[in-house]
């Protein structure tokens, strides 16, 4: 088929339109993950590195630190996740109810945490959080607990505070989406579920969230991504105490490139950990949907 | 029948239990910008007279202004020149179709679940060596070329009709006459939303700007907020106030533009 | 099967009344169809049955019972909606026997209802797949199947054939109609095209802002209407109205001059309560009515427009400004041409100024 004046000018303005994105993207995103994998063969300190094979990897391996991040982001993501998309979807059913009042009221409040960035409310985190501070004051007052939780110097309690704070933060978020796909659903298909006799909580679980399936892996797979990635908040609230019980990869990418002596070979290899981690996550997550689909 | 008025009192109490606990934080860094830094700690919940104080610390550590004009002109010019590169190829990629562009846009969307901790380290070395550290154009620079609102610009064009551009064609206008007159003109609420979520993340943008920028002068308001988060004995009452001007902008953009706010999200998942 | 019966049913939303009084028995087996121009609360009126819209005041009895209160899946009915309301992620099978499965029925009895409404509905070879997989028409009878299996009392339909497109509408109509035979169903019916309503119906009731206009079989709603509103609604095309005045009236008829043509009259007889003379009233015909000039009602009209339809011709054609429709068997109407004919008074019905009809 001959080309037409048509077709070609077609060609050059479609290459024309994307070429500036795309160049930037290529410098940008394209080369340096690249660039990232040859080094992660690169062995030795600042600028003076050489070929070193697999004896990063190795050293992976061997990586107590390494280990210890992996932990925190593997239990951050199975605690938080789940939690904070829960919360998230019940929260959208609730405000889906048009008979429902102050409707905008609630909406808006609970999307206001969405609006702050992540490093002003990481100090909010951290002064409502001390030991004599206003959370454990009203716990104290309300008889929840008998003395003062060292929320900031404990291990555990500061896992505790950084998931509380990621679900503050992003819960609004997803709400946000579940809202969005619930007003898309017919409603005429509640009606016919309450005409058939089925009761409320069914409802919600055999229909609502079957329907809700693809936004609930997109919510779920940024989620995902997020919890991966985790820094500003660790950064902020507990500089990855104590002990490193809240370091995370991200941030111990960070240390390595930047707080110790930068081994940049190594830093590239973790870093290619996690885009390992989240393209087994993802594909994983993908197809999981896939077959409970084929299934039903 | 009393059931069911349980469960519509249940739903309220959950509603407002969740909004409290959303909203208090905010009202706790209002508050907290007028008291003293040992108050806070120990969980003041009144308003207190140490604002101006707090005010006056702040500006002494702090070159506020020059801060936040930092933070504005990184936000304005990533907004301006993102907005123009990321929808130029929402465009194309949707107007202009063929095979091969098919094929890297789906590389791209694969290319969405990248972390950044993967690029962050190649992308300092990389300003390093153009010798561009601590400047600006290194931090605004990587982002421009935003693979997510290239996508939200993409879908939203599903929604152009093309009889507007057969209509500009046939009147005689080339493809980048359609796109700024024809095009730009009406997909003004997707250059709205778009504006929005581009504006807050470059101006609450840490991680990035943290590893580019080292000296105070240029600085962000992020940044400066971390600083004194990590200082050894911070204090509270000029961080919650740099909070509160930190993030006034993003509120008041919020109030205003809710309706936007929201269908930007919304925007990129359909 | 069961009767229904509505007794003084209001509806309110807060202060503004959209039901004004309804009062109606539908027997049982009975296929009645509620009919109206858009907002005239036929759907409300349908989902206050169903129990998805509340009742302010009046009694709802099904077989006898007061139902006021009643949850819809305790009311022994079933709902057909417009929009098919099907389950998205199951499949046909499923979706049919979806509340067999929460009333705790044997897995192998639900397979047997199920097959059998599938059967009915030939529905067979569609049991495994999902509602996206299926044309308009399919979905529609998968959700008919769905309210079959329930095996209820009353099914209620709203404006079930609204979406699907000219031809699959007639084809649905015989489907219903047999369906109607087959089991023997007692129905309600909610559309607004009267075509629907008069072929389905063993009973129409046509509804006007929250009220009952007229009930009736539908040649009795299309023979004798009550009101100027029924007339004009039921009949496609629409039945001509002319303006006219009473110039005489005694003796058990009445004379009226047909006000914008000339000198026409028609002399009614009437059984019922005379009109004063002087009062204006209404005198409706149909179309197909119209007899040859050179009886008694003498009409002399310029023709606008004449189409021609094959079996008929209707030649829509004015005088002094008021337009009419007449129905034809003649083809070579021309436009522009003039019609003369007449008004035969055994097919004239006469309104009064409140749209009551004179009998």
């Amino acid at each position: 088929m001959a080309q037409t004046r048509l077709d070609r000018s077609e060609q050059i303005n479609g290459w024309a339109f994307v070429m500036p994105a795309l160049v930037l993207l290529g410098l940008f995103m394209i080369y340096p993950i690249i660039w990232s994998l040859w080094m992660s063969f690169q062995v030795g300190r600042g600028a003076n590195f050489s070929f070193g094979g697999l004896a990063n990897i190795q050293r992976l391996a061997n990586d107590a630190l390494l280990i210890k991040a992996l932990t925190n982001t593997t239990i951050f993501f199975f605690i938080q996740v789940p939690i904070m998309i829960v919360l998230a979807l019940l929260l959208a059913v609730a405000l889906n109810d048009p008979t429902l009042k102050f409707r905008g009221l609630f909406r808006t409040a609970l999307f206001l945490p969405c609006v702050t960035s992540l490093i002003a409310y990481s100090s909010l985190f951290k002064s409502m959080f001390s030991t004599d501070g206003i959370i454990n004051q009203a716990l104290l007052t309300l008889h929840v607990i008998g003395s003062p939780i060292p929320w900031l110097t404990d291990p555990f309690w500061s896992r505790v505070v950084i998931i509380t704070a990621i679900t503050w933060r992003w819960t609004g978020y997803n709400m946000i989406f579940y809202l969005a796909a619930l007003q898309n659903v017919d409603k005429s298909i509640y009606e016919a579920a309450r005409i058939d006799g089925i009761p409320a909580w069914a409802r919600f679980t055999r229909i609502t969230i079957p329907m809700l399936k693809p936004v609930i892996l997109f919510t779920t797979i940024l989620s995902t991504i997020g919890t991966l990635q985790l820094f500003d908040e660790v950064n902020n609230i507990t500089q990855g105490g104590p002990g490193n019980a809240t370091l995370t990869l991200s941030m111990y990418i960070y240390n390595l490139t930047f707080r110790m002596m930068p081994s940049f070979g190594y830093s590239a290899t973790v870093s290619w950990v996690i885009v390992v981690i989240v393209a087994i996550l993802s594909f994983i997550q993908f197809m999981i949907a896939r077959d409970r689909r084929r299934a039903t | 029948m009393s059931l069911a008025l349980l469960r519509r009192g249940g739903v309220y109490v959950f509603l407002s239990v969740a909004t409290f606990l959303s909203v208090f934080p905010f009202y706790w860094m209002a508050v907290g910008s007028t008291n003293q830094s040992p108050d806070i700690v120990r969980g003041k919940l009144g308003f207190g007279s140490n604002l101006l104080v707090n005010f006056q610390h702040l500006m002494t550590q702090v070159d506020l202004p020059r801060v936040f004009g930092n933070s504005f002109l990184i936000a304005v010019v990533s907004t301006v020149l993102t907005l123009v590169i990321s929808s130029l190829a929402g465009y194309g990629f949707e107007m202009f179709r063929s095979r091969i562009r098919e094929r890297i846009f789906q590389l791209l969307l694969l290319l969405l679940s990248i972390p950044f901790a993967a690029l962050m380290v190649p992308l300092f070395v990389m300003i390093s060596r153009a010798q561009l550290n601590n400047t600006f154009t290194a931090v605004i620079l990587p982002g421009i070329a935003s693979i997510f609102i290239v996508f939200y610009f993409r879908q939203a064009t599903k929604a152009f009709p093309r009889e507007l551009r057969d209509a500009a064609r046939v009147d005689g206008l080339k493809e980048w006459q359609i796109f700024l007159f024809v095009y730009m003109p009406t997909m003004r609420s997707t250059y709205a939303a778009a504006t929005i979520i581009i504006f807050m993340n470059a101006w609450n943008n840490y991680l990035w700007p943290l590893i580019v920028l080292q000296t105070p002068d240029n600085k962000t308001i992020t940044l400066v907020i971390s600083t004194l988060t990590a200082a050894y004995t911070p204090d509270y009452g000029v961080i919650l106030l740099a909070t509160v001007l930190a993030t006034a902008p993003t509120l008041v953009i919020f109030f205003v533009l809710q309706r936007q706010f929201v269908q930007g999200m919304l925007g990129a998942v359909k | 099967m069961t009767s229904l019966s509505l007794k003084g049913v209001r509806k309110s939303y807060g202060n503004l009344p959209v039901i004004k009084g309804v009062d109606l028995t539908v027997e049982s087996r009975e296929f009645v169809v509620f009919v109206g121009p858009s907002g005239c609360g036929k759907s409300t009126l349908l989902r206050m049955i169903a129990g998805l819209e509340s009742i302010t005041a009046g009694d709802l009895e099904i077989g006898g019972k007061r139902m006021n209160d009643v949850d819809p899946s305790k009311r022994g009915i079933a709902m057909v909606f417009q929009s098919y309301a099907l389950y998205p992620h199951m499949t046909v099978r499923e979706n049919m026997g979806f509340a067999l499965r929460f009333a705790g029925k044997p897995k192998d009895e639900i397979a047997r209802q199920v097959n059998e409404a599938a059967r009915i509905l030939e529905l067979g070879p569609l049991l495994d797949r999902l509602p996206a997989q299926l044309s308009g028409g399919q979905r529609q009878r998968v959700a008919i199947g769905r309210a079959i299996v329930r095996h209820p009392d009353v099914f209620l339909f709203d404006e079930p054939l609204s979406n699907l497109d000219a031809e699959l509408r007639v084809h649905m109509r015989i489907e219903l109609a047999r369906l109607h035979r087959e089991l023997q169903a007692t129905i309600i019916y909610v559309t607004h095209d009267q075509v629907e309503a008069m072929t389905l119906a063993d009973k129409i009731v046509v509804l006007r802002e929250g009220e009952v206009a007229q009930v009736g079989t539908p040649l009795q709603l299309y023979d004798d209407p009550d009101n100027l509103f029924v007339a004009g609604f039921i009949g496609s095309p629409k039945m001509n109205f002319l303006a006219g005045e009473v110039v005489e009236a005694g003796a058990g008829s009445a004379t009226v001059a047909l006000v914008n043509h000339g000198g026409a009259r028609l002399a009614k007889p009437l059984s019922g309560p005379l009109p004063e003379t002087g009062d204006a009233v209404t005198i409706g015909i149909r179309p197909e009515h119209f007899g040859e000039a050179g009886a008694s009602t003498d009409l002399s009209l310029a023709v606008d427009v004449a189409e021609h339809l094959g079996s008929t011709t209707f030649v829509y054609a004015n005088a002094g400004g008021e337009r009419l429709i007449i129905e034809r068997e003649e083809r070579h109407m021309g436009d522009s041409d003039t019609i003369a004919v007449s008004i035969p008074v055994e097919a004239a019905l006469l309104f009064d100024a409140a749209g009551k009809r004179l009998r």
